[in-house]
């Protein structure tokens, strides 16, 4: 005898659901979310799906930046920049400036000392003994121990 | 508790996860059901419907009030699916049909599926059919949504669905009828 069915119409069917669940599995799973919420950050401000392809897209605009930022610097400076070849000064402006500006310090004649320690001559240094003894006076640094 | 109360309580830290729990225990057995039958097996529709409601933990923040809340709890397990699906395809290198049958055969085997003949037929008429059917069939046979409801959950247009539905619903019966 042939059961199978002629016609079936899917309204007249019930509608039973087929699948079950572990017993009390809707009573613990609010619990189990809730646990792993917890555990999880909050939303990035950016998604992190974009990451990837905003790194890729993130690289050239630096470079580009960069680029730009040395350009931007390099035209910059030539307008403003003096540069002096020391070659033209006459030696006479030089040993004016340095009466002027440059100052002796402590450091020097520390320097000076080591020198002498190695026995070099006053004519390597370029001074006499008379006017090493008195800058010494002068800026009382006889009895300094270095 | 309403959607609108629940929403407005969620923005509220100090509510936040009052809220949330109560958002869970809202929508739970539906997104569950809804994946289960597209998935068919317990383990996966659990995996699955976690992770839907932490991709709602994370975004309900973000949520546009305009669309109803439950719609877009419909979209993201929709996706998930979806997802899952096609990634168990790739994952094996196996073509449509073959996942059809494991999941057929999951059918058969698992202990936390039963039912009379005719109802456990139907459930692998149903894997015969491409996913996006197979979603558009449940929601409208099992969930007896609208089909403005299911428009807005998968973007697909009203006359779409309707042949949709209607395609399925005639394949079902054939595939009934034939074996």
């Amino acid at each position: 005898m042939n059961n199978k069915p002629e016609n079936i119409d899917l309204n007249e069917l019930p509608k039973h659901n087929v699948y079950q669940v572990p017993e009390d599995y809707f009573d613990k799973l609010p619990t189990r979310i809730m646990a792993r919420t917890a555990a999880a950050p909050k939303q990035a401000w950016l998604p992190a799906q974009l990451w990837p392809n905003l790194r890729v897209a993130v690289a050239p605009v630096l470079l580009l930046m960069l680029l730009v930022s040395v350009l931007y610097l390099n035209l910059e400076q030539p307008a403003t920049k003096q540069t002096i070849n020391l070659a033209t000064v006459p030696d006479s402006e030089i040993v004016d400036y340095l009466t002027s500006y440059a100052t002796l310090e402590s450091a020097d004649f520390a320097e000076l000392n080591n020198l002498n320690q190695q026995e070099l001559t006053a004519d390597f240094l370029n001074v006499s003994a008379a006017d090493a003894e008195e800058e010494l006076e002068y800026h009382n640094l006889r009895n300094t121990d270095y | 508790m309403e959607d609108k109360e629940i929403l407005e309580k969620f923005a509220n830290p100090d509510s936040r996860n009052l809220a949330f729990n109560q958002l869970v225990r809202k929508y739970q057995q539906k997104v569950y059901w809804h994946i289960r039958k597209m998935v068919i097996d317990h383990d996966d529709s659990d995996d699955l419907t976690q992770e839907v409601f932490l991709k709602v933990w994370k975004n309900l923040e973000n949520f546009r009030q305009d669309a109803q809340l439950y719609t877009w709890l419909y979209r993201i397990a929709t996706n998930e699916c979806l997802t899952f699906l096609s990634s168990k395809k790739r994952k094996f290198f196996l073509p449509i049909n073959d996942v059809a049958a494991e999941l057929a055969e999951k059918i058969d085997s698992s202990p936390n599926i039963s039912g009379d003949e005719i109802q456990l037929k139907l459930q692998k008429a149903l894997l015969k059919l491409p996913d996006k059917q197979r979603l558009v069939f449940n929601m409208k046979y099992y969930d007896e949504l609208k089909y403005e409801q299911i428009s807005e959950i998968l973007g697909t247009s009203v006359g779409a669905l309707k042949a949709s539905y209607h395609l399925a619903v005639k394949k079902i019966e054939e595939f009934l009828k034939a074996d």
